[in-house]
């Protein structure tokens, strides 16, 4: 399917064809990143290397990011340059390819696409698949001055600072997460949350409403209805998105930094894992 | 607690193995999960397909018990199920095949990151737990049935 062209930011989409058309291009780097750990092991689209968001984007003691020390030696290993074009994609419509894109802007990498569908779209065209694992000459990444906190990422007080000045938050979990019947979204165990309900204020918008059915993003018309018509959100607002741990709000993210060309929107990663568990956090239950 | 052998041989392979080949073997394994599903004609004593809240998909587990009363399972998998859990069915078909009820009943949860690594256990892939009880839940059932005649 190729990329709706009225996106305000038409060239962070690309299409699977393009993909294929390009899996040789020594200037981009394809990237492949799920939720499913073991599934870039069990074939991938032909030159792609695997991230995993926990293992190699995340400390792995405190609840943080890497370092930018570590996101350049993560770079250099895959030979990535700050002028690389990376292009992820991956399972579950490309969360994780979405929360994978993001942590590369924590880092100032500003080069970067999604595969319109991910993985289960390039399957489904019967494209190729290899389990070779290529191994790319080592860059040398220069160590970013800093990790962009404050620009695309909300912390705690921020999310809450938003609640108080009744401020856009896009709850993107799905309606029983966002009304408190539930504490984990369908399909998929406790995370270990104590209560249910959302961020005061919050308006539910599941991510999913950004999608079709294959996985692909609505037109940027369909997408205006959804965010700037129903929930009256404007390009220049600061906008804060969140879901359980950062995935799915990511994709929202991507959807409305990239896509309807939102200046200010900022990833809560810490999200309702962290809200839903905090003492003294306001909760409001629909 | 000592496992049942077969299951005890796939733990030590897998113990043995170094992060990459240990990834290789699971997928092996998972590439193995549709041999261990029900065949065209076969007959069993008690099947549990069903999809539970806490899974991506649908689970089945088919229980066929021998003359002396030992458990063969067959498993079949949804098509969203992750690649350790399809991993982990061919694990538990092939390392639980031939125990009776009691030694199944008996078999701890612990050994599962002794197979996957720590590494590869997150709170998203405790589907693998998962699969051990409903076996063992399906052969508990099967017996009590058995018990009422």
């Amino acid at each position: 399917m190729i990329p709706d062209s009225n996106y305000v930011h038409p060239e962070v989409v690309v299409s699977t064809e393009w993909v294929a058309s390009h899996v040789n291009d020594p200037s981009i780097r394809i990237i492949e990143s799920n939720e499913d750990i073991l599934l870039y092991d069990t074939g991938h689209v032909p030159g792609a290397v695997h991230i995993d968001w926990r293992r190699d984007l995340q400390d792995q003691l405190v609840r943080d990011y890497i370092q930018p020390t570590d996101f350049a030696s993560l770079c250099s290993r895959y030979g990535i340059t700050p002028e690389t074009t990376c292009v992820f994609y991956g399972d579950k419509s490309n969360w994780w390819s979405c929360y994978a894109l993001w942590v590369f802007r924590l880092f100032g990498h500003t080069n970067v696409k999604i595969m319109n569908g991910g993985r289960d779209l390039w399957i489904a065209e019967a494209r190729p698949l290899t389990r070779e694992v290529i191994k790319f000459s080592p860059s040398n990444y220069p160590v970013p001055a800093k990790r962009l906190d404050k620009e695309v990422r909300a912390f705690f007080e921020d999310a809450l600072k938003q609640s108080q000045q009744h401020l856009p938050l896009v709850d993107v979990r799905s309606p029983g997460e966002f009304s408190g019947e539930v504490t984990h979204m369908p399909d998929y165990p406790q995370e270990g949350v104590l209560r249910g309900g959302h961020i005061p204020g919050a308006h539910g918008v599941p991510w999913k409403r950004a999608v079709n059915e294959d996985g692909t993003f609505k037109s940027a018309a369909e997408l205006r209805a959804i965010y700037q018509e129903e929930l009256v959100l404007k390009p220049s607002d600061d906008v804060i998105a969140y879901c359980r741990i950062g995935e799915r709000s990511s994709h929202t993210w991507f959807v409305l930094t990239y896509l309807l060309g939102f200046d200010n929107v900022r990833n809560y990663d810490g999200s309702w894992t962290e809200w839903g568990n905090r003492v003294g956090a306001p909760i409001e239950r629909a | 607690m000592s496992y049942p052998k077969k299951l005890a041989d796939i733990i030590a392979l897998m113990e043995g193995l170094p992060e990459i080949e240990r990834r290789e073997m699971l997928v092996a394994y998972a590439d193995q999960a549709k041999n261990q599903e029900p065949r065209e004609g076969e007959v069993f004593d008690f099947e549990d397909f069903r999809k539970d809240e806490e899974c991506t998909d649908s689970v089945g587990i088919y229980l066929k018990t021998d003359q002396e009363g030992r458990c063969h399972f067959r498993v079949k998998l949804g098509p969203q199920v992750q690649t350790l859990t399809r991993a982990m069915s061919s694990i538990l078909c092939k390392g639980l095949d031939g125990l009776v009820l009691e030694e199944l009943q008996a078999v701890p949860q612990d050994f599962v990151p002794k197979i996957v690594g720590a590494e590869l256990v997150r709170i998203r892939s405790h589907t693998v737990y998962y699969l051990l009880t409903r076996m063992k839940t399906a052969a508990a059932v099967w017996k009590k049935r058995q018990a009422r005649g």
